[in-house]
């Protein structure tokens, strides 16, 4: 198995699409996001409950490669319980770590997030990585404001 | 151009002897959208059917779809069982006196089927229907008999036989030449232009606005002259021999498992490992150079009538050995370890 195979699907990856962190559809669903490729068919809901301040809960759940599937699940670990500002400001962070604007020393992520610097070998990749971070940055832009909690 | 045409018109030994027949276009999805906008659409009233089946890529059912639903015409479909095979039990009462065409690949592109088209179109024309074969997947790898299926249009795409991108043709037979219209209008294709008025070639140099991909027809003629001299028999007998050694080694996995299952099939095999995702299985070959297709193919509702959202996809070809074959299932012996 070749070295660059090997950082693409590092531990942290592997781990989180083995064991995705609140990968279920809580009860009580009002506002969620649709993560969507209509190339490869990957589709993940990353169900919000959110008020004007703060990312309160988030789960997810769906159908996507390890890599969209680990992504996914180390936006939902990362951004719940964050404020809507750090939340899009992590967004942002990663998107650009990923698209190469920023380099690893220039960004305040942890281990998570940059465990996907093995992708950067991989471009047809990124839209795995990005899938559902692209979708959580224009709702945290949009302001909206979804259900308060996810649970009773 | 001309010399591209000979080679069809030698490709197609009896069918096509007429070169008015064959039109060139970007591929197999162009000439269908034609064959749906330039021909059918003229002729569809609400009420009326189309009948297609529920292996279609999505270039011979969208366009058909769209036609349907511009003219309030009912696109009905051939249903397809869990080995994915053709279910014609009901193909007379689908076949009805408003159905104005039907529309089936000879080979899936996702299962590998071979489809009895040869029945089909005998049960359309016994009520005169047209019937279109998307030949995609086996123009160049199949023998194409068109005068014994007696196909009214047939389609394929040169980037599926060895020649260039961006490349088709459509062949129709000579009583539907007249009856197709272009979709495109411009420099060319025209035999006398007015401001109030424009008097067009005929069928298949109507289709000619624009300047011709010409590199692309001389690509295909190529690609022709190349399979010309390959014997179909013997290549249909080797990448046969190859997808049962495949199917050997997929099930020596334990975890490996064909989405479907037709008894009549190509060289064409879709499979899943386990709970791995067809994406990481490509992803992971193709650090070795083997190049598989992943995903659901441009055939959702295929897909989606097997109960999987994607599939790997191995195809074989003239140029593949044995030994391609081995190091495939290596790769998957080596992934399934990588995930245990």
């Amino acid at each position: 198995m070749k070295d660059d195979l090997k950082k693409l699907y590092s531990a942290i990856i592997k781990e989180h699409s083995a064991t995705p962190f609140h990968f279920e559809k809580p009860g009580k669903v009002k506002n969620t996001i649709k993560a969507y490729n209509p190339i490869c068919g990957d589709r993940f809901e990353v169900y919000i409950g959110s008020d004007e301040r703060m990312v309160n809960a988030l789960y997810f759940h769906g159908y996507g490669c390890a890599i969209s599937k680990a992504s996914t699940s180390i936006l939902v670990k990362t951004l719940e319980g964050k404020s809507r500002k750090e939340a899009l400001d992590l967004c942002d962070q990663f998107l650009r770590f990923i698209n190469k604007e920023l380099g690893s020393n220039e960004v305040m992520l942890s281990d998570d997030f940059l465990a996907f610097s093995g992708v950067h070998d991989f471009p047809e990749r990124y839209d795995c990585v990005l899938l559902s971070w692209r979708e959580m940055k224009k709702f945290l832009e949009s302001g909206a404001v979804a259900t308060k909690t996810l649970r009773n | 151009m001309t010399l591209a045409l000979k080679s069809l018109k030698s490709f197609f030994p009896i069918g096509a002897s007429n070169p008015k027949t064959i039109a060139f276009t970007k591929g197999a999805t162009e000439s269908i959208n034609i064959v749906a906008h330039g021909y059918l659409k003229k002729n569809l009233k609400k009420g009326d059917n189309v009948l297609i089946s529920a292996m279609e890529h999505h270039s011979n059912l969208i366009p058909w779809q769209q036609v349907c639903e511009e003219t309030g015409a009912t696109l009905e479909v051939i249903p397809v069982n869990e080995d994915g095979e053709l279910v014609l039990k009901k193909l007379n009462t689908q076949l009805n006196h408003r159905t104005r065409l039907v529309a089936i690949t000879h080979i899936s592109n996702v299962l590998g089927t071979i489809n009895p088209v040869e029945e089909v179109i005998a049960a359309a024309h016994k009520k005169n229907i047209p019937v279109l074969i998307d030949g995609a997947q086996s123009v160049g790898h199949y023998p194409i008999e068109i005068k014994k299926w007696d196909a009214d249009f047939l389609v394929f795409s040169a980037h599926k036989m060895f020649g260039p991108l961006g490349t088709g043709v459509l062949y129709c037979k000579d009583e539907f030449a007249a009856q197709i219209s272009p979709l495109n209008y411009g420099g060319g294709g025209i035999k006398n232009v007015e401001l109030s008025n424009t008097v067009f070639l005929d069928y298949p140099h109507n289709l000619e606005a624009g300047t011709a991909n010409i590199a692309g027809v001389i690509g295909l003629g190529a690609a022709i002259d190349f399979i010309q001299q390959l014997d179909m028999n013997e290549t249909t007998r080797h990448t046969g021999e190859l997808s049962t050694y495949f199917m050997e080694g997929l099930r020596s996995l334990g975890n490996g498992r064909r989405v479907g299952n037709p008894k009549n099939s190509g060289s064409i095999i879709s499979f899943q490992i386990g709970s791995i995702h067809p994406h990481d299985v490509a992803g992971f070959l193709a650090g070795s150079n083997i190049a598989v297709r992943a995903g659901h193919h441009c055939a959702q509702p295929l897909l989606e009538s097997m109960g999987v959202p994607a599939t790997v996809r191995v195809s074989f070809s003239i140029y593949n050995t044995r030994d391609d074959v081995y190091k495939t299932i290596a790769g998957l012996v080596e992934l399934k370890k990588f995930w245990s």
